[in-house]
């Protein structure tokens, strides 16, 4: 079975992204990246399932992604898209753990014949540091950020509904799974 | 400090307006035909709620911050919130109607077992052949114990009211490890006009756990509902094909000129409330 990912993005600026990153500069201010990013990141799953027949389904569902606005790249599976900057970068891949619209992806794709066995989508946040900064503080940056603990900690996840996942370069792993 | 202004002695209901919000002028327009006086107040109007000193507050419904990163998440965090929720730690009743639920769960104020903590959460609608968005009137019965802690639930002991829904994320979810204990904040439950519960579509319209349509906090003073009370006011907002009683009180009204001011189903909540201040105030007094 093989898994093929991509992430779509926004070729405007996104006003999610936006919004959650000032939203974290108000909450803690001392701990925000410099620049933050969102996806949609979809993952493909079936025995046949390559990436030409990704691209098929991408050329055929422009609900997946619309080309007029968006654009999207191949990713690694559990990894980052490629960087278009210079910044040092970590991802979270927030997961709803019952995702109606990942079953009815599943559902579409097998009904139309394609090789895809399981649809999974979530949304992947990208945190870019301009600035020097350790693997420790970054992760405890993105940490904090991802999981919504308390009303005054934490924004990207909902820890009750949603699965988070940490991704560093070279390095994931769950961050929350209770 | 006396509370509703200036020793006013009609209740003021403080009704909190986020960028996105749809549902405020309905809202306060119930409230006033209750007896109370709701004023709007914009999110960064967190000073004047302050010197308002409102009795009791309503998060209405809509699309706060355009349900960004994820619906109510982002409202919650608004510095107008620290007031709602010292408030509410002081009792003063708060309803959360739908995208105010949202900014409720998100804010830890329900469930509420923990305080400040998050512990529940208003997931996308996942129900068999059923997802999305979704609009439709629903039947609701309050739970035993809600209906004697709550001010917003008073009046609805024993009564199954017929109330719509509006939204995409409106599951009620937990951990695991709370399953023993959601009966303890169970305020609204979905049911069917004869007051029988099921998951199934469409009694249960969201897959919401234990068919729950409203949650509160331990003290009951905060609720968190999802369907829309305001839209059930009038008599005349009840759909005439709806089936029991308030079905049948609309069908009898619908050619009499007394169903512009005959009230629905939802009055009951905000009587409730106006009869909670009024008692309040003359205890004050």
């Amino acid at each position: 079975m093989s898994s093929i990912a991509i992430a779509v993005r926004l070729k405007a600026p996104d006003p999610a992204a936006a919004t959650a990153l000032s939203t974290m500069k108000r909450i803690s201010p001392e701990e925000t990246p410099d620049l933050l990013q969102r996806y949609d990141y979809w993952e493909f799953t079936g025995i046949e399932c390559t990436e030409n027949t990704v691209r098929e389904i991408v050329e055929h569902f422009d609900d997946i992604v619309n080309p007029n606005k968006q654009s999207w790249s191949f990713t690694p599976s559990g990894g980052l898209p490629a960087d278009d900057g210079d910044h040092t970068s970590a991802g979270v891949l927030v997961t709803d753990r019952e995702d109606s619209i990942s079953e009815n992806w599943t559902a579409i794709l097998k009904r139309r014949g394609f090789p895809v066995e399981k649809v999974m989508h979530s949304v992947l946040w990208i945190f870019g540091f301009s600035r020097e900064i350790s693997c420790t503080r970054l992760k405890s940056i993105v940490a904090g950020q991802a999981v919504t603990s308390r009303r005054d900690a934490g924004l990207l996840a909902n820890p009750v509904s949603q699965t988070v996942r940490l991704i560093l370069e070279e390095q994931a792993g769950d961050l929350l799974n209770r | 400090m006396a509370r509703g202004g200036a020793g006013m002695s009609t209740p003021l209901v403080a009704v909190i307006q986020f960028p996105g919000s749809n549902c405020e002028y309905e809202t306060k327009a119930v409230i006033d035909a209750s007896g109370m006086q709701g004023r709007i107040f914009r999110w960064n109007q967190w000073r004047e709620l302050n010197d308002a000193s409102p009795d009791a507050f309503i998060l209405p419904g809509g699309f706060s911050f355009q349900d960004r990163v994820r619906a109510g998440a982002v409202g919650a965090k608004e510095r107008i919130m620290d007031f709602v929720v010292e408030r509410a730690g002081d009792g003063l009743p708060v309803l959360g109607i739908c995208n105010g639920a949202q900014i409720l769960v998100e804010s830890g104020l329900v469930p509420g077992w923990t305080s400040g903590s998050v512990q529940a959460g208003l997931a996308s609608n996942h129900i068999e052949g059923r997802s999305g968005y979704l609009s439709r009137w629903t039947f609701l019965k309050v739970s035993d114990h809600a209906q004697l802690v709550s001010p917003w639930l008073s009046y609805l002991s024993g009564k199954v009211v017929p109330v719509p829904i509006a939204h995409a994320e409106g599951r009620f979810v937990f951990f695991p490890g709370d399953a023993g204990r959601i009966a303890d904040c169970s305020a609204l439950v979905y049911c069917d006009e004869n007051g029988e519960e099921s998951p199934d579509y469409p009694i249960n319209p969201n897959g919401s756990t234990e068919n729950l349509a409203g949650i509160m906090n331990p003290a009951g003073n905060v609720l968190a509902m999802m369907p829309h009370p305001e839209r059930a006011f009038w008599l005349w907002q009840v759909p005439i094909r709806t089936p029991g009683e308030w079905g049948d009180r609309r069908i009898s009204a619908n050619h009499s000129t007394a169903i512009s001011i005959s009230r629905g189903p939802g009055e009951l909540f905000f009587r409730g409330l106006a009869e909670s201040l009024a008692v309040t105030a003359s205890e004050e007094t």
